[in-house]
């Protein structure tokens, strides 16, 4: 008799316990769509070379067309992303085009986004390969 | 029938005692967080995480997993991979540093409300006899680019047995157990604990603009880590 209340008591903590679990979970709506987003970023930071960083762009290309089929809102950030790797690679036509999506979805990015696209086309305008952030000292004085 | 409704009470009454034991002190997101409902903060800086563990590739690998949360729990998180690389730059790379100093720079630079400071109090794998514990454990604190104030807290902890057999630790072991999968090896991936602890801490952050509870979440209740937080901000 006592063991077998005690039985069923176990599988009714572990009922809870899972319960618990998936009430901590569940309570997220779901609003964004990321896919592998944090996977592929961490494979990349473990691993930086081109297929790794390959990877990472096509996850981040992958959420944009992922959340317009969805009807979901783009997350924060991926436009931006995209935009940063395009200048990276000298593409500073989609750089830009990118850079405008962030801020035109989220004002609050507008501030930091224009830096971003002032940096884009000074290095269209002098065409060189620099630093993308070698003329910004401004955080480092005071 | 009526050996499951004994059971359920003796459950419940265990639930209860194991509360009580414990003897958390509940708070609720208004009176414990404040600062978060006048200032609304909007955009955040998630600044690169403050390693206190013994694992040196804790951090780059605990970076890779705070957006997406941060992200859902309603705010506009500008880009990490971006930001980190200009940080870096920058010669800014260890957060610890920035902690006493004034932070309105980064609302000049990068336009944020708020800098989200983490840190990394454990990430490790503990050895017992027959036993193994994997532990992450993670405290965020938000902080304002205006006032420089704490407004938000709170630590995330994980704690996996990965022995595998039956550990008698009641709902914590159980817990754990259904957490773990099929991770029995020493080899253990951190980061899906990372995520869980992320969850945990931030399961106690007001929501933000982009959230539908935005502004609807004040009365929720959950544990007091550390009373001493206005204490923190009046240093």
């Amino acid at each position: 008799m006592n063991k077998l209340i005690f039985r069923s008591m176990k599988a009714n903590l572990f009922l809870t316990s899972i319960l618990m679990l998936c009430f901590g979970c569940a309570t997220q709506p779901q609003k964004y769509y990321f896919g592998d987003y944090s996977r592929t970023l961490y494979t990349y930071e473990k691993n930086k070379n081109d297929e790794t960083l390959l990877k990472h762009k096509q996850e981040l290309q992958k959420i944009i067309s992922e959340s317009e089929k969805r009807k979901l809102t783009i997350p924060p950030g991926i436009y931006a992303e995209l935009g940063y790797l395009d200048l990276k690679s000298n593409d500073i036509n989609n750089a830009v085009m990118y850079f405008n999506k962030e801020a035109e979805l989220y004002p609050e990015s507008k501030l930091f986004i224009d830096r971003l696209i002032n940096k884009a086309t000074s290095k269209n305008n002098a065409n060189t390969n620099t630093s993308v952030v070698s003329k910004d000292n401004d955080l480092q004085s005071n | 029938m009526k050996k499951y409704l004994m059971s359920m009470i003796l459950e419940l009454l265990i639930i209860t005692m194991l509360c009580a034991c414990v003897g958390p002190q509940m708070t609720s997101k208004a009176s414990k967080f404040p600062l978060m409902y006048q200032e609304t903060p909007v955009s955040i800086l998630i600044l690169p995480p403050i390693n206190e563990s013994t694992a040196a590739e804790a951090k780059e690998y605990y970076s890779t997993t705070i957006q997406e949360p941060l992200a859902y729990s309603g705010y506009y998180t500008l880009p990490y991979p971006i930001t980190s690389e200009i940080l870096k730059m920058e010669g800014i790379y260890d957060s610890e540093l920035l902690v006493n100093l004034p932070l309105s720079k980064f609302r000049e630079y990068f336009g944020a409300d708020a800098v989200l400071f983490t840190t990394i109090k454990k990430w490790n794998m503990s050895y017992v006899v027959l036993a193994s514990n994997l532990t992450v454990s993670i405290e965020c604190v938000l902080k304002s680019t205006k006032s420089n104030q704490i407004l938000w807290k709170y630590t995330g902890t994980v704690v996996v047995d990965l022995s595998g057999g039956d550990s008698g630790n009641g709902i914590a072991g159980l817990i754990a157990k259904a957490i773990v999968t099929a991770i029995n090896s020493a080899v253990a991936d951190y980061v899906p604990y990372a995520r869980q602890a992320n969850y945990i801490a931030l399961s106690t952050i007001p929501y933000g603009k982009y959230n539908s509870q935005y502004n609807k979440d004040q009365q929720f209740q959950f544990i007091d880590q550390a009373p001493d937080l206005s204490a923190n901000n009046k240093q």
